[in-house]
């Protein structure tokens, strides 16, 4: 199989997986399309695919169990007829499913949509996700290098370097490589990518929400980045582990680069740097915000 | 949250999926008459939970619910039977089936399979397999769901899929006689 230019793996299994994947409907647009494409042009995908979507058909046919109205009497009677005793005896099994009642994100929307109705709802998926953080180090690290000798002496490079990685993350189609508000799903995905990770508290209600992360390489060290969203604007926020003995620095509020502003500091493990495009007060009031989250909440924020 | 309110919350949350609950009981336990009392069970717990149920997708909540149940009902009623869900790692190393010859026509001889075929297939597919299969392409969950039910990430889900898939083809498929 030669190479092609339309991102989807080579590998036959993984394209395989592709196809199901399209055939459930969970690939986005753009994916989609580009698989439809394969398949028009191999008649062993196009098999693959036509087996694929008469097994659905056949499964979706199969008699459903029906819903007699002596049954459905029945569970409805549970609502009228349970005693609080017995309800509280059933509690603690019933627990153990609650956290599926708070869904990281976005499950509202799924409410009785059935599953070829829900085509291309989902956003990209995880190899999507996958190419675009290399594709992105890859890029980042072939022009870091240029400046890859000068990136300790000071932080006037390390700062452009920074605005540099926002201003590439506002250009391309999503400023993250992860798309999460959820914290248990950013940290770990960068402690996958590059075995560390900072604090990523929730502040939707403070009017920042987290939007996901994605690894920045500055110098020749992958960084992890989160990016969150304050009205228009976004804030990435990189996160640098210390180096053993590397001091404590205040805040330096008066950096700019690249036309962004900038706040950088140290609190623990980290040596932050907030980037944004937005009003100072903004950004000020973000870090302010983001110190108290991660020293209110330490374990959220225990690194790596 | 008064009775009045539960109950208005119990019907609107879980009388819609019963159809879906008790297909899924039917696949997990193999029997529809023990889908029954399994749903049963899972909706009284159900009930009992409802107050937690912070919105979000109903029949995937219910349906995480009834999985439950099932397992445990069945490790109550027929623990001989009841396969060890925790230790599955083994299984997502099944090599999948081999490729068929691609220029058969496999596809129309799946679309014709009569329903006691399909279900006979998905009846033998390994648990997990069977499990993953039903809650996609029965109950309609994407992927994420079933990741977040079953607890293991999602690229566990499409190769499980993938294979349960794989296997119902190659059993449907090649029902054929040999030319």
């Amino acid at each position: 199989m030669s190479p092609r230019d339309d991102g989807l793996p080579e590998d036959p299994q993984d394209m395989k997986l592709m196809i199901h994947a399209l055939v459930d409907g969970e690939l986005d647009a753009a994916a989609a399309l580009a698989v439809e494409r394969r398949i028009a042009a191999e008649p062993e995908l196009a098999a693959e695919h036509a087996r694929l979507v008469a097994l659905q058909t056949a499964v979706a046919s199969l008699p459903r169990p029906a819903v007699s109205d002596d049954f459905l009497a029945r569970i409805a009677a549970i609502a009228e007829t349970r005693k609080t005793d017995e309800a509280e005896a059933a509690q603690a099994e019933a627990v153990k499913v609650e956290p599926f009642a708070q869904p990281p994100q976005r499950q509202g929307e799924v409410i009785e949509m059935r599953p070829r109705a829900s085509a291309r709802r989902f956003g990209s998926f995880d190899w999507r996700q996958m190419a675009a953080s290399i594709v992105l180090t890859a890029f980042l690290a072939s022009g870091a290098t240029q400046w890859l000798t000068t990136a300790d002496n000071g932080s006037d490079s390390f700062a452009v370097a920074i605005a540099n990685g926002h201003r590439r993350s506002l250009l391309a189609a999503t400023p993250v490589d992860i798309v999460s508000s959820d914290r248990h799903t950013v940290k770990p995905w960068l402690d996958g990518r590059i075995g560390v990770s900072p604090p990523a508290p929730d502040m939707a209600k403070d009017g920042y929400a987290l939007l996901g992360g994605r690894v920045e390489v500055i110098g020749d060290r992958p960084m992890p980045a989160l990016v969150y969203r304050h009205h228009e604007h976004l804030i990435s926020l990189v996160a640098a582990p210390q180096q053993s003995g590397a001091k404590s620095v205040p805040v330096a509020a008066d950096l700019e680069a690249g036309g962004f502003l900038l706040v950088h500091w140290t609190d623990g493990a980290f040596s932050y740097w907030a980037i944004s495009d937005a009003e100072r007060p903004a950004l000020d009031d973000f870090v302010a915000r983001f110190r108290a989250a991660v020293i209110a909440n330490p374990a959220a924020g225990s690194p790596g | 949250m008064s009775e009045k309110i539960l109950a208005a919350r119990f019907a609107e949350v879980v009388l819609p999926h019963l159809g879906d609950a008790l297909s899924l009981a039917r696949w997990l336990t193999g029997n529809p008459a023990d889908a029954e009392d399994v749903v049963q069970e899972a909706c009284l717990k159900a009930h009992a939970g409802i107050a937690g149920f912070a919105g979000g997708n109903a029949r995937a909540w219910l349906l995480t619910i009834v999985r439950n149940a099932s397992y445990t009902w069945m490790a109550r009623n027929r623990p001989r039977s009841v396969v060890s869900v925790g230790d599955l790692a083994d299984l997502d190393d099944v090599s999948p089936p081999p490729d068929n010859d691609a220029d058969s026509p496999e596809a129309a001889l799946i679309a014709k399979a009569n329903s006691a075929a399909v279900e006979a297939a998905i009846a033998k597919l390994p648990q997990p397999f069977r499990e993953t299969l039903v809650l996609r392409d029965i109950n309609g969950l994407s992927y994420r769901e079933i990741a977040a039910m079953l607890g293991v990430p999602q690229g566990t889900v499409m190769s499980r899929l993938a294979r349960a898939r794989g296997l119902l083809m190659a059993d449907i498929g090649g029902r054929h006689e040999p030319a």
